[in-house]
């Protein structure tokens, strides 16, 4: 894994780690696949969240586990494009 | 006549074509800014779509009322607005150009700033537009606001370039330079018809190299 990836870069890599496995995913397993600190994980969650890409699940025992959403799919299919794009104009 | 005059009234009339063309360019690219921004929730994507809306609204502007000072139907519509001149209509077509041009280099300018505070945008728009409303010349203010704007962006861009050293991002920052370089060129031609011709050209540059950025982002 490129050890100097941008914003961008580490929200691809995680979502395409959730969707990798039957698409879901417990925080344990994303953060030690993603190469995340416990605090990252915290942030990183809570941004994909809030912008739609992955819905949290909690069972009976109170374990969380993620998976992705229709638009976290989307992003996933049109990542390079929007690579390419912020990359361009710097939006990173 | 001089060669500059010469060369002036060959050109007259293409330059309505050549707005007419950054109009459409900057749309497909605000359109396209606003998709990134349906799939990714990303601000400075959104920012970057409205700030192009407004750069398209306003080459839309002035290529209409070129169009209507070179067909003379500003003639007609002068009698209807009783207006007493028909540059009366020329200057409120550049006044509404200028407007909408500054308040998208504005949103520009504050989509580069690694801030997240509206009221910094919300206070450039202000300055921007009390500039013009307190302004004795327009022309002379619009470009001397836009080059320092156009200065920041470009700076902006360059150091993009340089941190990440893509082809990509080099086409955006030369775009950027000629757009910079063609409106200081612009501030000269208030005076001087040859500069305009210049500018217009670098601008034309400016806007195949972002044409060019947008057709290599789009290929898989």
């Amino acid at each position: 894994m490129n050890p100097k990836r941008d914003r961008l870069a580490i929200i691809h890599d995680m979502l395409q780690i959730i969707s990798s496995r039957g698409n879901k995913m417990n925080p344990t397993q994303i953060m030690y696949k993603a190469n995340l600190s416990h605090q990252m994980l915290g942030e990183y969650l809570n941004e994909i969240m809030s912008k739609g890409f992955v819905a949290e699940e909690i069972d009976k025992k109170g374990k969380k586990t993620y998976s992705l959403t229709e638009k976290g799919f989307g992003f996933l299919k049109d990542f390079e494009i929007i690579k390419k794009f912020f990359d361009s104009y710097g939006l990173n | 006549m001089s060669l500059a005059d010469i060369i002036y009234s060959l050109f007259s009339g293409y330059d309505m074509l050549f707005e007419l063309a950054f109009a459409i360019i900057s749309l497909i690219l605000s359109i396209f800014a606003f998709r990134i921004y349906k799939i990714t929730s990303e601000s400075k994507s959104k920012l970057f779509g409205v700030s192009f809306l407004f750069i398209s609204i306003s080459y839309f502007i002035q290529s209409l009322f070129n169009f209507l000072a070179y067909s003379r139907l500003n003639e007609p519509i002068c009698l209807m607005a009783n207006l007493t001149s028909v540059n009366l209509i020329s200057y409120y077509g550049n006044y509404a150009h200028f407007l909408f041009m500054i308040v998208g280099l504005a949103t520009l300018l504050y989509m580069t700033f690694d801030i997240k505070h509206l009221e910094v945008l919300t206070f450039l728009v202000i300055l921007s537009i009390t500039a013009f409303i307190m302004s004795t010349n327009i022309y002379y203010t619009f470009y001397l606001l836009s080059t320092i704007y156009l200065s920041f962006i470009t700076w902006h861009f360059i150091k993009n370039y340089f941190r990440k050293k893509q082809k990509l991002v080099l086409l955006v920052a030369l775009a950027f330079s000629f757009l910079l370089f063609g409106s200081i060129h612009f501030f000269l031609s208030v005076n001087h018809q040859f500069f305009y011709i210049i500018g217009q050209i670098l601008e034309l540059l400016a806007y195949i190299l972002i044409l060019i950025n947008f057709y290599m982002v789009q290929k898989k």
